[in-house]
């Protein structure tokens, strides 16, 4: 181990190591801006130069590996001229327009200028001015700023495994850009901002909104995906003005995806609710809280004494924290009704008493990077959980193999061994790879690349196995579920969930499935699912924090099935659609306005806080629950602090284990005949990745159309024309632009959930027929 | 995009290097294709980039950095006048003062006529006779206005071979 010392302290560091880690080590700082220690070393800034003793010229510190006896002066004269030589020659065209740069106040250049550099130049001529590029609705490019340190470079090629950006020209002339104009389209792009030490890339939605010390920084809670990403919120005033990581790297390292960074826009939406709404004679009132809650009140007690509380159903979204899913449920089953979920997209509740106590990883986040074999079903986790995709995509680039069985091929930023099954056949498909791990597929001809995952699978010593939301949306989800426990015993492998929301975790926890109470513990009646409820003639709805036209797989017959009920309460932050069905809105705190806590996918609790005021009569979710179950008599609903909830919530669910068995006893399982598609197309889709919660549905600059796809030798084969094209299922029709896509299998067609321009078709992994539109493009996308 | 030939000397340069380093073989398969179509267009770089399954930024990172790769179409003869150090104390200035005078065209353009394209290209090794420039794959040195006078005559009366 190389002793060495740097300003007169001595360190025994591992061999290897660089001058810039030891001093961090010894907690010396050394001025740097292309080092970053996620990211490969550049050494192209010069910055971090130190003078090491004997050796002829200053070293660069990040670049640099310790030997033994050297001796570093990290101040000296050399030190000292070499650090001021390179700011001198780093600001020769750097445009010094710090009062308009939004980086000014947090840029490295700015700080490391003031406390290093001679404050004289020699450069008395013209600086070079590069011109601006346009990379999309995310990111503000001032490439005149630029000081080539290439993190953002290194960042696409290493993180985001996807090099969009690159250094082009040379020496005066070279620029970092993409060339040839085009967005840049990774999922983490924000995260260049961050890792920008000037001005260069800033964030376009905040751009001129504010200095960076007039903020408020609030440690926040991603509530976008099941990774739990740590976050800070900025906020000024009354307004969340842009979102950024918090370091944990037990759970998202350093960085958040833009659905995360973003998503914030959305609180500016034009339907935001601020004041209770009533819809009296058809016509909606802004209303006091006293009006509303009796409306309320009244409303619910009707349909309970008239009707029975089992014609009344509870949907609350999985983004919401455990105490306001605990007072949720407490609030319906109080009133007598069993009829509690968060699962609107799911469609196959036949394992439902299989399903664990939560869907958990069963596994840190951290270990996932050392997964040697992972078969991802049904999961695309780069959409659906960014950060965890980055974890995976960590595994893989250390050797690690993923496998993903799949309804299409995925567009993943790392290799994968993708078996996409023909339409229709998910379920044959892990049968057939079933019995290619235990040996008995003489009885099906399988195919090359089946015997090469099973070979795989069987090689590997215990496997991991991650379940994907896609999966759960399934009509077939209970066979399939099924299938992969055998598939985990005959593998050797353990079997993890990739949950869907926020908060899954939270909400099978809670008690917001209609089989099971906090705890887990067997409901003593057993509700039904949200899926069968659409079809049940209820007579009233109550929902939290959803849009169940867009967040429902059969979004078409929820909005019937809400637009029929006698009474809809709809706690929302925003009014939207809920003013075609509502009979009263209650306007709850929206991302940033609440505090509470969730359960991320490894199981890890997590509690968030206020960052900013609600704004006009808005109040978190939690109060209202408390004031409704108070109102209504209810036992169990006399909090006075969310501490107090906080408090009930952990009594009533206990201790929680993080790894708990992955399934219960399946009951005998029927598989769903395939949907005769004669010469029909089968209709895939998901949520796309920014269109999942109403928050980030709303959020302008993450905005991305709807688009059908598919493939093209299929267009060619049904001899479509044009760019649009009219969908029609059994449930309705729908006109869209059409992007071929190579990734689609022969026989279906792509056409994305979570959009209401695409709810009236229905739910996905049905039968649909696809013509021309007769109409023209313009008409058809107005 | 590219002719069989083609094809077939840029898989040759492939097979030089290791088969997960094909950045290897980036500056050969370029100046192939640039060989065939005379320049690099955009589409011409992607087709390179898919090739040899490379990000296409990667592409264009390489063709804009070195002066030889033509990114625009160029004349059927570029003057590329050295404009370092021994060759700017030699008076390169004046030579391509002296061309871009006789030719009507600035920097990085191309005549009219599509014969000549100017450009200033970084030292080429010649020192000991600065000035001097490179007018497609041969070297002229010494330049004077009278040289340059008499070699653009020759060249523009379609002599591709001039002594």
């Amino acid at each position: 181990m190389p002793h060495i010392e740097i300003d007169g302290r001595t360190i025994e560091v591992a061999p290897g190591t660089t001058i810039m880690e030891a001093a961090g080590a010894l907690g010396i700082y050394i001025p740097f801006f292309c080092y970053h220690p996620k990211l490969s070393v550049a050494a192209n800034c010069r910055m971090c130069l130190v003078d090491v003793e004997k050796a002829p010229k200053p070293l660069p510190a990040c670049a640099t590996p310790v030997a033994d006896g050297m001796k570093i002066a990290t101040s000296s004269r050399k030190a000292k001229t070499a650090q001021q030589g390179v700011l001198e020659f780093l600001l020769i065209n750097h445009p010094l327009d710090c009062p308009i740069c939004d980086q000014g106040g947090e840029c490295p250049l700015q700080d490391i200028t003031m406390g290093f550099a001679n404050p004289h130049s020699h450069y008395t001529e013209e600086k070079r001015v590069v011109e601006d590029k346009d990379i999309g609705p995310l990111i503000t490019t001032e490439m005149t700023r630029c000081i080539q340190c290439t993190r953002c470079v290194r960042f696409g090629q290493e993180i985001g495994g996807i090099m969009e950006l690159g250094a082009t020209g040379r020496g005066e002339h070279m620029s970092i850009g993409t060339y040839v104009a085009k967005a840049v389209r990774s999922e983490l792009s924000g995260n260049m901002i961050d890792l920008c030490p000037v001005g260069a890339l800033t964030s376009k939605p905040f751009r001129y909104k504010a200095r960076s010390w007039e903020l408020k920084h609030t440690p926040g809670l991603c509530p976008h995906c099941s990774t739990g990403c740590n976050t800070d919120v900025h906020s000024l005033g009354r307004e969340v003005l842009r979102v950024l990581p918090r370091a944990n790297q037990a759970v998202n390292e350093d960085w958040i995806c833009d659905k995360g960074r973003y998503a914030y826009t959305g609180l500016q939406a034009e339907d935001r609710v601020t004041q209770p709404l009533l819809r009296v004679d058809g016509v909606w009132r802004e209303v006091s809280w006293v009006e509303a809650l009796d409306a309320a009140l009244s409303g619910l007690e009707q349909v309970v004494t008239r009707h029975g509380a089992e014609r009344l159903a509870g949907f609350i979204s999985a983004q919401s924290s455990n105490e306001e899913l605990f007072l949720f449920q407490a609030l319906l089953r109080g009133l007598g009704s069993p009829h509690v979920d968060h699962r609107l997209r799911q469609r196959d509740f036949r394992a439902d008493v299989a399903m664990p106590i939560y869907p958990a990883l069963n596994m840190a986040l951290e270990e996932l990077e050392r997964e040697p074999v992972v078969l991802l079903c049904h999961a695309f986790p780069r959409h659906q959980q960014p950060l965890t995709n980055h974890r995976l995509r960590k595994s893989v680039l250390q050797g690690g193999k993923v496998i993903a069985v799949d309804s299409l091929r995925q567009d993943f930023n790392y290799p994968v061994t993708q078996l996409v099954a023909d339409v229709g056949t998910d379920a044959t498909l892990y049968a057939a790879l079933c019995d290619q791990l235990s040996g008995a597929s003489e009885k099906r001809t399988a195919a090359a690349d089946l015997a090469d995952v099973a070979s795989i699978l069987l090689a590997a010593d215990n496997p991991l196995i991650l379940i994907g939301s896609a999966l759960l949306h399934h009509p077939q989800a209970a066979v399939m579920i099924a299938q992969i426990e055998t598939l985990a015993e005959l593998a050797g492998g353990r079997v993890g969930w990739l949950a869907d929301e926020a908060n899954s975790a939270g909400a099978w926890l809670s008690g917001c499935v209609p089989h099971r109470l906090p705890g887990g513990h067997a409901a003593h009646t057993a509700g039904l699912p949200a899926d069968a409820l659409w079809d049940a003639d209820l007579r009233g709805f109550v929902l939290l924090g959803i849009e169940p036209s867009v967040d429902a797989m059969r979004g078409a017959a929820a909005l019937t099935a809400l637009q029929q009920a006698q009474f809809v309460l709809s706690i929302a932050q925003f009014a939207g659609e809920a003013r075609q069905y509502a009979d009263v809105i209650l306007p709850m705190a929206a991302f940033a306005e609440g505090a509470g806590s969730f359960i991320n996918n490894e199981g890890r609790l997590q509690s968030f806080r206020a960052a900013i005021r609600t704004p006009g009569e808005v109040r978190p979710a939690w109060k209202i629950l408390r004031v409704l179950g108070d109102g209504l008599k209810l036992p169990g609903f006399h909090f006075n602090a969310l501490s107090e909830v906080t408090a009930a919530w952990q009594r009533d669910i206990g201790e929680y284990a993080q790894d708990v068995p992955p399934f219960h006893a399946f009951p005998a399982l029927e598989p769903v005949p395939a949907p005769k598609l004669a010469d029909a197309l089968y209709r895939l889709g998901d949520w796309p990745i920014y269109r999942g919660d109403p928050l980030v549905r709303r959020a302008v600059p993450l905005a991305q159309p709807a688009m059908a796809r598919m493939h093209p030798d299929q267009f060619k084969a049904l001899d479509l024309r044009g760019d649009v094209v009219e969908i029609s299922s059994h449930s309705g029709e729908v006109t869209l632009p059409l992007i071929l896509d190579a990734r689609i299998p022969m026989g279906a067609i792509w056409v994305p959930l979570g959009y209401s321009e695409t709810a009236a078709l229905g739910a996905a992994y049905a039968a649909c027929s696809v013509r021309t539109a007769t109409r023209p493009v313009a008409a058809a996308r107005a | 995009m590219l002719s069989e030939k083609s094809l077939a000397e840029i898989a040759r340069e492939r097979t030089k290097y290791p088969s997960d380093q094909a950045r290897s073989a980036l500056l050969a398969a370029l100046r192939i294709a640039q060989e065939e179509h005379g320049y690099l267009s955009e589409a011409l770089m992607d087709y390179v980039a898919d090739l040899l399954g490379l990000p296409a930024i990667q592409v264009y990172e390489v063709a804009t950095f070195y002066t030889m790769y033509d990114l625009k179409p160029v004349g059927r003869h570029k003057l590329c006048v050295c404009g370092s150090v021994s060759c700017f104390l030699n008076g390169s200035d004046a030579v391509l003062a002296h061309l871009s005078d006789r030719l009507g065209v600035g920097l990085g353009e191309t005549t009219a006529d599509g014969v000549f394209t100017l450009q200033e290209v970084e030292c080429l090794g010649a020192c000991k006779d600065a000035p001097m420039m490179q007018v497609d794959d041969r070297y002229y040195e010494n330049l004077t206005p009278e040289s340059l006078d008499a070699l653009l005559a020759q060249l523009r009366g379609g002599s591709d071979d001039v002594r």
